[in-house]
């Protein structure tokens, strides 16, 4: 009841027709910003930051959200019209929703992709709502050994799901991945490792620029490479957007259940909107009685992956507000955003500012209606983009990628960086390395690192509670079932257990 | 056309050595004695178990490889539009960016890419001056609206 007079003052303290305007432009920035490949939901968030001294408190933090929501749902655009993920929350989005588009139904796609990141965004304003204290809580409890599992977790995970044929290939890409973050000044010592002399090195390798070249450049050389284009045609056929309701009411389950995922992916700190989506969208595979269709255009899979991103977003403010942890990226820039405007988060935010929860909620809420209302309204538009040859399109692209690599050091070296990757990128993707545990492993490089040798420090070099501690083992657990599962040794000798128990109750 | 068991024992090789050369770096890294900081703390202890991790991995992988019956390819595509677009991009990116001022590499970009790829070929002179002309005017419009979405909208300070 306390949860709901508190939501309800926020609302009527923010229904103002200029808060109701800053909504609608900041939302419809974050979607062009998140639409268009290279530019993520991070940058967007940074540089809309500079922007935003001059407003209040409230319309500030209010013009950042809305550009976050925007932006992690605009990425769906571009990853259902051209196969290239506007952030990388989208890359799952791409599985299904490009097929979709191939088949002549990219508007019903973008809208049922709406539809998904509205009604995920809305569970996980819930969710925020009414767990968000007893869940920091108990996010507290992590120590570095349970963040050293979370980040071995997230990338073997990541490479598990991600995987385009040979599992081992998705591990490969994450160890990858782990060693580019090795690259820099390490988060115990300051001790500078592997800079090879270079000196802008020092700082390690940007998380951006790496990211718009594994993901736009080697995208614009796929792209090129193919003489008859992968960029479809509409068919004049499908030109339904609005969802009907039968379908939506067909996956219920599957909304609901991503919506929780992608809430609950959101509130563990440093994982974010593409892991929600990936294991939302597997969740889903798993489940369906559709699994063949999977991949080649299911209309499950495309609104599990949306759900579970979109959800990711309200559930990484729970950390962000209460613990000054943050959920995914962008969420770090808005604590930084957060700090700038005079908001203090970190545990005694509900005790000092016990209001600021709800008004960050009614902000969220204000964003899902916005992007309900422009994705569903300007899905045409959105459209016609496919009708840009690629000849003109892909230059644009690569020059709003070497932006993206720069705006947000201002580094002509984050353009190389963006180049190597973007090459590296492509080399792997043909030989079926998928991106994403890549891109994890350069995220959670520095967690895995820091936890691993703070955790041993702690227990004066012993490693036993790495592997005792509850949260720790049961992280142990699901690990090794994981990759054990993939393992033939491992798969015969189940078969043969199972084989010899059959056999045996059958004789005996 | 390259077959992948081919390209998957090459790469085992190459990831192999630098697993292995990850595992030599973080073992020869500094250890901080001096700094007596606690020897489970030294800055090369995940670099090596991720080089050990990696070689292992190489292993499987080139292990797995050779005993593939299965004969997939890697398909590059045009080949011919792979190289000249990695060509252009990499003037762009690494020539021209930050030695010319930006619109005006963006503009000689853009242009360029759009009049490489649109070419049919033909003595047409009508022809041939429309393909200049739309490569000159996209690479015009792009380049002005792009620097000035940023330069003045986000307020990057362009290269």
């Amino acid at each position: 009841m306390e949860a709901l007079n508190g939501f309800l003052s926020a609302l009527l303290e923010l229904s103002t027709p200029i808060i109701l305007f800053h909504v609608i432009w900041a939302t419809l920035l974050g979607i062009i910003v998140g639409s268009l490949p290279g530019l993520t939901a991070t940058m967007g968030v940074a540089l809309l930051t500079s922007l935003t001294y001059s407003l209040d408190r409230d319309t500030a933090i209010l013009v950042l959200i809305c550009m976050y929501v925007g932006a992690i749902f605009g990425g769906s655009r571009s990853a259902i019209l051209l196969n290239i993920p506007g952030t990388p929350a989208s890359a799952a989005t791409a599985l299904d929703g490009y097929p979709l588009a191939q088949q002549g139904r990219a508007a019903y796609a973008m809208g049922l992709a709406t539809a998904g990141s509205s009604i995920g965004t809305i569970v996980g304003i819930i969710l925020l709502v009414l767990v968000a204290p007893p869940l920091a809580e108990a996010a507290l409890r992590f120590g570095s050994f349970e963040f050293f599992w979370l980040a071995v977790f997230g990338v073997v995970i990541s490479g598990q799901l991600t995987s385009l044929g040979s599992t081992l290939k998705g591990y490969i890409a994450g160890i990858l991945g782990l060693m580019v973050a090795m690259i820099g000044s390490d988060g115990i010592h300051a001790v500078v490792r592997f800079n090879f002399g270079v000196t802008a090195m020092n700082g390690g390798i940007g998380l951006i620029p790496a990211m718009v070249g594994a993901f736009g450049f080697a995208e614009i050389l796929t792209t090129m490479s193919n003489r008859s284009g992968v960029i479809s045609k509409p068919d004049p056929k499908h030109k339904r957007v609005i969802p009907r309701m039968v379908d939506l009411w067909k996956y219920r389950v599957t909304i609901l259940r991503s919506g929780i995922i992608g809430t609950v992916v959101g509130i563990i700190p440093g994982v974010g909107e593409d892991i929600g989506a990936w294991a939302s969208y597997s969740a889903a595979r798993r489940t369906s009685k559709e699994r063949s269709q999977f991949g080649k255009g299911s209309y499950e899979g495309l609104i599990a992956a949306e759900t579970g991103n979109s959800a990711v977003v309200p559930g990484s403010m729970i950390p962000a507000i209460t613990l000054a942890v943050p959920g995914s990226a962008a969420s770090a820039v808005l604590i930084a955003a957060l700090f700038i405007h005079g908001v203090r988060p970190g545990p005694m935010i509900m005790i000092e500012q016990p209001d600021f929860l709800y008004l960050m909620a009614v902000m969220l809420l204000f964003a899902t209606i916005a992007i309900t209302i422009l994705g569903l309204s300007m899905t045409r538009l959105f459209v016609k983009v496919l009708q840009v040859p690629q000849e003109f399109l892909m230059p644009i692209v690569f020059t709003l990628s070497v932006i993206g690599a720069y705006a947000l050091t201002q580094r002509i070296f984050d353009i190389w960086v963006m180049v190597v990757f973007g090459i590296v990128g492509f080399v792997l993707r043909k030989m079926d390395y998928p991106m994403a545990p890549l891109v994890l492993g350069i995220i959670l490089g520095d967690l895995l690192d820091k936890s691993l040798r703070r955790g041993l420090i702690l227990s004066d070099g012993d490693i036993s509670p790495f592997f005792l501690r509850p949260i720790s083992a049961m992280f142990v657990l699901i690990i090794a079932v994981t990759i054990l599962a993939n393992l033939p040794v491992a798969k015969r000798l189940v078969s043969r257990i199972l084989n010899g128990g059959s056999k045996s109750n059958k004789s005996g | 056309m390259i077959p992948m068991k081919q390209a998957d024992i090459v790469t085992a090789v190459v990831l192999a050595a630098v697993g292995l050369a990850m595992l030599a770096g973080g073992f020869t890294m500094e250890r901080l004695e001096v700094r007596r900081i606690h020897p489970a703390s030294i800055p090369g202890l995940l670099p090596m178990i991720l080089g050990v991790l990696l070689f292992i991995c190489a292993v499987m992988l080139y292990r797995g490889a050779r005993a593939e019956l299965k004969d997939e390819v890697i398909e590059l595509g045009d080949p011919i539009r792979l190289l000249g677009t990695g060509a252009l991009c990499l003037i762009y990116a690494v020539g021209l960016i930050g030695r010319i001022p930006f619109h005006i590499a963006t503009f000689v970009f853009i242009a360029g890419f759009v009049a490489l790829f649109t070419w049919k070929g033909g003595s047409d002179r009508i022809r041939t001056l429309r393909w200049i002309v739309i490569a000159l005017v996209t690479g015009a419009i792009a380049s002005a609206a792009i620097s000035s979405l940023f330069q003045y909208g986000f307020l990057v300070r362009l290269p």
